[in-house]
């Protein structure tokens, strides 16, 4: 698995950076959209307005933000890809079996994904002469948010793997998302509260937010049903996907697109 | 390009035998992997009954009715057919990639529906696929593919360098290969179907849209995978092609198998009942015209045509009878009509109609 790991990586860095214009491409539009961010935080609607008008928590909530968006979309976007360029199938010969490869896949991406915003946040404080600053205890609820994210990716793969076109679904999924990212949960009580434990991903952006907006301590019991949820819907996400998979290779449609 | 294998000359039919040769990159299975033991009756390929149906209702039909394909190591088996005569969906069942409604498929004694380990024995070009990642380099590929199958990150190197140089493709490995050749690209995925040294290869139209040249070059690796061992199935439009490479023929035609045999005694078993031709010199008298024709042979200028009935030793006794007729007339040439596998394809295709 390790071997994987390591190839993927190596595939998703060569594959990115054998055209330099487009990853220089890439940072510049990041740039752009990050340093506007910056520039209208008193307009923003959303995650941002809820973490906070620092610049800290606006830049650091956004990342999360498109991060996570970046997470759901890469496997069925990777699928799509991958079937029309005619090298899907080639992946599913693997004796790893599919959910691995593609997790390993995502990591591999997530990775790459990383540094392109670390390179964009330091040109955005280089150019405002702000300083951010990381709170490490934010990684706790981010790394379970992450868990949960890639669980939506599968889920969201798995569509895709069966239907084939899901750009439409994509772009409704990301409504969906912004409220999972958004919903004030902290204030939620009773049934709200116990409905807000079960949904994918909402403990964590609540425990994020009072880490990041409110400058609350992490709250471990808290933590540890965001860890409980991330687990559940990775591995319902990755369930699913292998469902999909056995959908697909019946309906002989694996290579399609 | 240096020489894949010094092994063993081709073999003329199913023979689970394999020669190896320790030099080769495509001969260092170990022949422990290889011993009968370790495929149930020395089979690299064994799927029995394998049937498919898409579609529902009114909509629905069968792309596969009931095919069985066994293939010892080192055998090539040419699997013909019509376009959507259910090929591409049994290789793809074979490869574990669609699931058959029935039957089963062993790829050396091992499922690859139910186990993913199975996949280690199998390596395909599927048709109309790229195969590979066109930003990467052949190098990178061949790595690539070798950890996603499953071979240890520390000897995917050197096998890929080695696979690299048996493909005479060494001075490319380090441009990408959306800048080489098609027919380059060609030996590159089969490479890359190689990297783990498979029991199985699935070829899917090898030479299709290749020149010439290249089209030579992907058979003479053919040629090389099967000396070293590994058990071929190919799917080819290109008759000659399957004439060439392989062992052994099956025709599907509407998703079922209407032949299989040896390549050799398909065509000699078309060939009962081909028509003679005999060239000779100087002139026929009306007497001996009349004496073959009454022999059921019919003579043209310097041409004598006979077609003989189903029953070879009558033919055999009335061919001599028309020598005998021509004497002492100098003969130039004796010669029957045998068909290709072109012209067996179309009448099995044919007749089936």
């Amino acid at each position: 698995m390790i071997d994987l790991m390591l190839g993927e990586l190596k595939r998703t860095w060569i594959q990115t950076l054998r055209y330099p214009s487009e990853v220089i491409g890439g940072v510049v539009i990041l740039s752009a959209v990050f340093y506007g961010i910056f520039l209208g935080t008193q307009y923003m609607a959303g995650p941002s307005a809820t973490f906070g008008t620092r610049l800290d928590t606006v830049v650091v909530g956004y990342v999360i933000w498109s991060l996570v968006l970046y997470i759901v979309n890469d496997i069925a976007t990777n699928l799509q890809a991958e079937a029309r360029t005619g090298t899907l199938e080639q992946v599913f010969l693997s004796p790893f079996g599919a959910p691995r490869v593609f997790f390993a896949r995502a990591i591999a991406s997530l990775t790459l994904r990383l540094c392109l915003i670390l390179i964009v946040i330091a040109i955005i404080t280089t150019i405002t002469g702000s300083q951010l600053s990381f709170p490490p205890l934010l990684l706790m609820p981010l790394s379970t948010l992450l868990i949960g994210a890639y669980g939506l990716a599968f889920f969201i793969g798995s569509v895709a793997l069966v239907l084939k076109n899901v750009q439409q679904l994509l772009s409704l999924f990301q409504f969906f998302l912004f409220f999972l990212l958004a919903a004030p949960t902290e204030d939620w009580t009773g049934l709200a509260k116990t409905i807000s434990n079960v949904m994918p991903i909402l403990p964590s952006t609540g425990l994020l937010r009072d880490l990041m907006a409110r400058d609350v301590g992490l709250d471990w019991h808290g933590w540890a049903i965001a860890l409980a949820n991330g687990l559940f819907y990775f591995a319902l996400g990755t369930l699913l996907f292998r469902w999909a998979e056995g959908k697909a290779k019946q309906q002989g449609s694996l290579g399609s697109y | 390009m240096s020489d894949l294998s010094s092994a063993a000359p081709r073999s003329s039919g199913p023979s689970p035998s394999i020669a190896h040769s320790s030099d080769s990159p495509l001969s260092d299975l170990q022949p422990s992997d290889l011993q009968l033991s370790n495929f149930p009756g020395g089979l690299a390929l064994e799927s029995e009954g394998l049937c498919k149906s898409y579609g529902r209702r009114k909509t629905r039909f069968e792309a596969v009715r009931g095919v069985s394909l066994k293939i010892a190591p080192g055998e090539v088996l040419a699997f013909l057919g019509p376009n959507g005569a259910g090929k591409t969906t049994t290789i793809k069942m074979i490869a574990g990639l669609i699931r058959p409604d029935q039957g089963w498929v062993r790829i050396a004694g091992r499922d690859p529906h139910r186990e993913p380990q199975a996949l280690r024995g199998v390596g395909a070009v599927l048709e109309g696929n790229r195969n590979l990642y066109w930003r990467l380099t052949p190098l990178e590929n061949l790595e690539y593919f070798g950890v996603l199958r499953g071979m240890p990150g520390k000897r995917v190197r050197s096998r890929a360098l080695e696979l690299l140089e048996a493909f005479g493709l060494l001075d490319k490995r380090k441009e990408p290969v959306q800048k080489l050749s098609r027919g380059m690209q060609q030996k590159i995925a089969i490479a890359v179907a190689l990297i783990h040294q498979p029991q199985l290869l699935l070829l899917d139209e090898p030479t299709l849209g290749l020149d010439v040249e290249a089209g030579e070059t992907v058979k003479k690796l053919v040629r090389q995978v099967a000396a070293s061992g590994c058990a071929i199935l190919l799917t080819t439009h290109q008759l000659n092609v399957a004439e060439e490479l392989s062992d052994r023929v099956a025709i599907i035609r509407a998703g079922q198998i209407v032949a299989e045999q040896t390549t050799e005694d398909l065509i000699r078993q078309f060939s009962q009942g081909a028509a003679y031709r005999i060239e000779f010199e100087g002139a026929l008298d009306a007497g001996r015209r009349q004496e073959m024709a009454l022999l059921g042979a019919s003579v043209k200028g310097q041409f004598i045509h006979y077609l003989p009935t189903a029953d070879t030793t009558s033919a055999s006794t009335t061919l001599y009878k028309l020598l005998r007729i021509l004497e002492p007339l100098p003969l130039l040439e004796v010669r029957q009509d045998r068909p290709d596998l072109t012209d067996v394809f179309l009448q099995l295709v044919q007749t089936n109609d």
